[in-house]
Formats: structure tokens, sequence, C-alpha cells
């Protein structure tokens, strides 16, 4: 299991490349390189902004979405079984329908806009070109990834909650809000951390949707972590300033999965 | 005897059943070897694979090129196509695992010299090619050749020309034809206000990367020197194209261009909009297919001349043999095959492969010198002469991995991008991307 982790620190602390797979120490140099570089750290702060604002998107979506679907009407049970498609259909195919909507010449959000009197054609944004849109365009889609998972952690976190503490705090003249805010969150915060834990760790080391949607433009605003790797490492045969990249995510992730976790311990009744 | 009775299992007949299919089951290798043996002898395999290509005829003609090479020989030849934008982490795979396919077709930046170390030295199939077939190109000699040992780490197979194709009647209409940059911007502003823009993309993909080379050496700008060791971005002519550029995509372009991909140019000209771009011709025969007047009206030309050069980026495909390749001497063969049936591939694919061997496609070449599906037939005339404009990263130099870096990472486009939409100044610009240079090209002269 730890394999490919050692290797990569392995990897990391040498001079490796695809050239030349001789291995040779040197250090703490690759880490050294890379922080020097100001790219690189253009691409952290767009890994953490990433990460963070696709999850907290995503838990929005997902709790809406999960009190919509405790609510009984017809064709729930389709609704429910069609929630989960944008997390399993193939990110590649869904990307592609995804990079259609946002496309500089026929996006259909821009279109529909535009018929709608919305805006005129010189108004309609470009969504992947400007590099604020651009961001928040691979916080959509990731958002859009994540939130069916999302629903099924909110479904099972407040299908759990006793019915009657619902009904008490009703009789007592809570309202949705306060009812929402005061007892279901706080009872499912230990399930939501969990899944928000493997949210976060997902979306911090993926490059998927960065890839296919931007290749990390315009002007690297919305490079990851994961995409710069990749590049470095892959496609580049610089596989130890690859590693030294992907390294960077560990301490990050580590901390950020240790207070959750130590939160959620506190938070226990 | 009752039906049980009689399907009992005596112990004598268990021994006499189950020797007899022991029996049988020695007996068989013998008896059947020979005709194994031989079956087994022949079998032999090659693997190969190569990107989808853009011209979707010319895979079905190579699987089946391939195949019949393969019947004749005994050989039984497998073609995998993979989109292009995963073939470098096919090769990195293939290398570290050290298995894989026989036959490694690369396309764009990067392979023959970063997998020197794993490739079969195939200097003497080069050479035997080119005793045959005339003069390699610079292009040609760029992607596989290697300066230090004179050696040949991959067979060139072809490369990708990028001319200007312009919209005829629109630039006929202002009186210009788009032959220097400078000509492009002046044009290009004056169809821009006439709803048709320049579409040349600024985004991250490999139409910029290659398109905004051919502009920065056109002004006599260069990453690196002819030998490879020194950056030499940070001057005067690249700050040039810089401002050049800037100018140009603030009075001809429109900020589509930020976002594109590579085929998002073809469609900006197919679809009627754009006045110029500058493409391979996959653009024109897609309008072919799809819209007989617009591509009529779609000329082709070289690309616009510079102050001091005119050259354009151009992206190269090569064959590479893995070194733990079950099967070196059939790849090596295919490959004598392959040269020798060259035209055929050519027209295959509809003269988007461009010939690296001087007469492997004697001129006038076919399709191109009079394609009967063009409006005039010599519309394409000019592509034959296109390796004398024609160039891959790195030039003056060697392509190398540090040139393929700095491909791989958009620094190019991203200097002119930054200056472009006024993020910084044209100098601000190229004293970043000189920087990003500089760091990729020493790690890798120390590596290397």
């Amino acid at each position: 299991m730890g394999v490919p982790f050692l290797l990569a620190v392995y990897y990391s602390v040498s001079a490796y490349t695809i050239y030349d797979q001789s291995w040779r120490f040197v250090g703490l140099a690759n880490f050294a390189q890379v922080v020097r570089n100001p790219v690189f750290l253009e691409t952290l702060g767009n890994t953490f902004l990433f990460t963070f604002g696709s999850q907290f998107l995503g838990l929005i979506l997902g709790k809406f979405g999960a009190f919509l679907l405790l609510r009984p009407f017809p064709g729930r049970g389709l609704v429910r079984a069609l929630i989960v498609l944008p997390w399993v259909v193939p990110i590649a195919l869904a990307t592609v329908a995804w990079q259609w909507m946002f496309d500089s010449l026929y996006s259909v959000i821009n279109w529909t806009m535009i018929a709608l009197g919305i805006i005129s054609r010189s108004e309609a944004p470009n969504w992947l070109g400007n590099p604020h849109l651009a961001m928040v365009c691979v916080i959509v889609v990731n958002a859009w990834r994540f939130f069916p998972f999302a629903i099924v952690i909110f479904l099972a976190g407040i299908t759990a909650i006793p019915q009657d503490v619902i009904d008490a705090a009703t009789v007592d003249g809570a309202g949705f809000w306060r009812r929402n805010y005061q007892i279901i969150l706080p009872m499912i915060l230990p399930i939501m951390t969990i899944g928000l834990i493997f949210g976060v760790v997902f979306t911090f080391t993926d490059l998927s949707v960065v890839f296919l949607l931007t290749n990390g433009g315009p002007v690297n605003a919305t490079s990851v972590l994961g995409f710069e790797g990749f590049q470095v490492g892959i496609v580049s045969g610089d596989v130890s300033h690859g590693a030294a990249i992907s390294l960077f995510m560990l301490p990050v992730l580590f901390f950020v999965v240790i207070g959750m976790l130590r939160f959620i311990r506190r938070r226990e009744i | 005897m009752s039906a049980i009775e009689s399907s009992r299992v005596s112990r004598r007949r268990f021994l006499k059943q189950t020797g007899l299919t022991l029996a049988a089951a020695g007996a068989a290798p013998v008896i059947s070897a020979p005709f194994v043996s031989t079956a087994m002898a022949d079998t032999k395999t090659l693997t190969i694979v190569q990107w989808s290509h853009f011209v979707p005829a010319y895979d079905k003609w190579f699987d089946k090129f391939a195949k019949d090479w393969g019947d004749k020989n005994k050989i039984s030849v497998t073609v995998d196509h993979i989109p292009v934008q995963d073939v470098a982490a096919r090769a990195a795979a293939e290398a570290s695992a050290g298995s894989g396919h026989d036959l490694f077709g690369w396309n764009g930046a990067g392979g023959a010299h970063l997998y020197r170390k794993f490739l079969v030295d195939v200097t003497s199939l080069v050479e035997s090619v080119e005793k045959k077939y005339g003069k390699i190109s610079g292009i040609g000699r760029q992607i596989g050749y290697n300066q230090d040992d004179k050696t040949w780490s991959a067979f060139p197979d072809f490369y990708i020309n990028f001319p200007v194709m312009y919209r005829k009647s629109l630039w006929d209409e202002i009186g210009m034809k788009p032959e220097t940059w400078d000509d492009v911007r002046v044009g290009g502003a004056k169809l821009k206000k006439k709803g048709n823009p320049v579409g040349i993309s600024l985004a991250h993909s490999n139409d910029p990367n290659t398109t905004w080379r051919g502009l920065l050496w056109s002004y006599g700008g260069a990453v690196q020197d002819e030998q490879g060791k020194h950056v030499m971005l940070d001057s005067k002519e690249t700050v040039e194209a810089v401002k050049f550029v800037t100018a140009l995509y603030k009075e001809a372009m429109t900020g589509d261009v930020l976002s594109w991909n590579d085929s998002s140019n073809n469609q900006y000209i197919d679809s009627g909009v754009s006045s110029l771009i500058i493409n391979p011709i996959s653009a024109y025969r897609t309008a072919q297919q799809l819209n007989k007047k617009i591509a009529d009206d779609i000329f082709v030309m070289k690309p616009p001349k510079g102050p001091k050069r005119q050259l354009m980026g151009g992206a190269s495909e090569f064959y590479g043999v893995w070194k733990f390749a079950k099967n070196k001497e059939a790849a090596i063969e295919f490959l004598k095959y392959y040269a020798d049936n060259w035209e055929e591939a050519f027209k295959a694919s509809s003269g988007y492969n461009m010939p690296i061997f001087a007469n492997i496609v004697p001129k006038p070449m076919p399709l191109l010198s009079n394609d009967p599906t063009s409006t005039p037939h010599d519309k394409l005339a000019v592509l034959q002469t296109s390796d004398e404009w024609s160039a891959v990263p790195g030039y003056p130099g060697p392509a190398w991995p540090a040139t393929d870096e700095i491909y791989n990472d958009f620094v190019i486009c991203d200097m002119m991008t930054k200056a472009a939409t006024g993020a910084v100044s044209a100098e601000e610009a190229v004293k970043w991307a000189s920087q990003q240079c500089e760091s990729i090209l020493d790690k890798w002269l120390h590596r290397t």
C-alpha cells in the first residue's frame, strides 16, 4: 500500500529522470528548485482554491439535494437512482460535455442567456478564457462530480437521526433553519466530516478535470499540483521534480485530515 | 438390472476408463507435437502503438497495411491507437515497466531524445532509407538524430506543417494578402471590424505552442542557441515579437482565443467566422466535408514573413523500437517495408503527413500538386516545399528534453498571453519566460 508513496519519496530526493534512470542522491535540491519557481506557488494556491471551493459548493448542493430527496414525490426512486450519474459517468465524457457548455463560440449557457435577452453577444462571458472564470468552471465541474457523493452522505446521516428528536424540536417551535443548523447539522457532522475528508483527499490529488478542460490555462490560472506533477514528471520525463511537486500534497493533506479527525473526536457525544 | 445399478462404477471399470483417459492425455502431445511446434514457430507477433490520426482514413489504411505485411511474413501484427495526449504517458509507462509494444510511434515534442537509452539504434535503417530516397530534411534530423555520437534513436516518419489558411474573398475585399506578419495584423484588424477576426490560439495546447514559436523565430528570437547550451530568449528580438503579438491580439483577434483547444481554430474558420488561421490542412479537409463553399474560399500560403525569417513550427511523428521489444527484427523489417511504400501512406493521409526524405514522394507530389477535390486543383501545391519553412521546438538548436519541457509547460504561449492580455509588459513577460527557460535548461544540462 505504501510502495507508491515510498517510491515518490525515493525519486524526489534523486536526480532520476526518464533519460537517465541512475539514482543519484541530491537531498532536498528538487524541493528547493520547485519552491523557487513562482509558477509552482501559483499552482499551490490554485490547488487549495480548487479543492476547498469545489468541496464547499459540493456540500451545499449535496445538502439541499438530500433534503429534496427526503421528501416524497412521484418518481423519487428514479431521481435517486439518476442523481448518482455525475459520480459514475466517465470523467472524460462528462468533461467534453462541459467543454461544449463553456465553449467560447458555441456555449449553450451563453446562447441561452443571449436568447433570453439577459446579455448581448459582446457581453458573453469567456468561461475558459478569463482566468477567474476558468477557475470557477473547474470548481463547478468538480463540485458537480462530487455532489452525488455528498447527497449519499447527507441522506445516510439525516435518515439516521431519530424522528422523535426532529418532532420534539418542531413541537418546541423550531423552524426549518433552526432544526437544520441546531439539530440536524450537529448530529450529522461526524459522517459529513468523513465524507469531506474523502472529498478533499481525492480533489487535492486529482488532475483529470483540469487536464481535460483547461490544460492548466489560461496562463496557469487553473494549474493544480496533480496536473503540474504529471506534466513535469511524466510528459517531460523529469520524474524527480514531478515526485517533489506531488509530495507537496502530503503535509497539507496530513494536517487537514488530522485536524478533521480530531474535530470529529471532540464532537463525539 | 435397474438403471441405477447399470450406471454404478465398478473398481475394474473405473481403472480401465481412467487408464485409457490418462494414456490418451499422455499421448496427445506426442501425437500433436509436430503440428503444434510448427504452428508456434509460425505465430510471431509485432505490436505497434501510435496516436489516433487526425485523418481517420489513415488509421484504417495503416492497420490494413500492417496486417497485410504480417500475413505475408507470417507475423501477427497488432496496432493500437491512442489519443495524442496519452502518448507521453504511455511511453513513460512502457519504459518504466520495461515492457509494452515493439514499435512505438511518438507524436509531437518528446520521445526520441528523452527515451534514447531505451531505444534501439536505428542508424543503419535510417541511412539505408536516406540512400534510397534522398536527403533527410532539417526537421527530420531534429526529430531523431543525436548530434553527439552521430546516431539515430528513431526513424523519422513525417512532420505536420502549419501553413496560413485564409479566406481569399475576405482578403481580396480589403485588397491585401497575408504575406507578412504585419499584413496579418493590419488586414486582420480591418477584417475584425467586418466580423471576421484572425484566429490564433493563446491558450494551452499544441497549436499556439507551434505557431508562436514560428513567429518568435521569424522575428529573430529563439529559446536556445544552436548547441542547445544557452537560453537566448531574453533579447530585443523576442521583446519585439511579444509586442507584435500584443498588437495582433488587440487589433485583429477576440478574447475567444484565450480558451481554445486544438480543434477550436478549425471550427472558427470552417464556420465562416475567421478570416485567417495557422494550422495543418486538417482544418481545410474538414471544411471540404462540412461546407464546400467555405472550403473553396480557403486558400493556403506559406507562413507569414517576419523581419528576420519566414519560418513556422511543425509537429513531428517518429517511430522508436524499444530495446525490450520482443520482436526487434520484425519492427525494423516492418519499417523498411513501410518506407518503401511511404507514398501510399502520404496518399492515405490526404497529404497531411509530410515526407522527411527528399524523394520519397517524388515532386510534383500527388494530392498537393493536383488535388481533384480542391478548387483550383493546385491550391495545396505550396505545401510541397514546407520542409524549407518548418522546424520543431529547439530551433536553431537540437530538440532535447529541455526544449520539450519548455514546450510542455507552455512557457512561450504564456509569455505571449501575459503580455497580450496586459497582465504584464512585453519586457516583463520575456524576463519571466527567460527565467523559466533558464531553470529548465540548467536542470537538464546537469541530467543529460
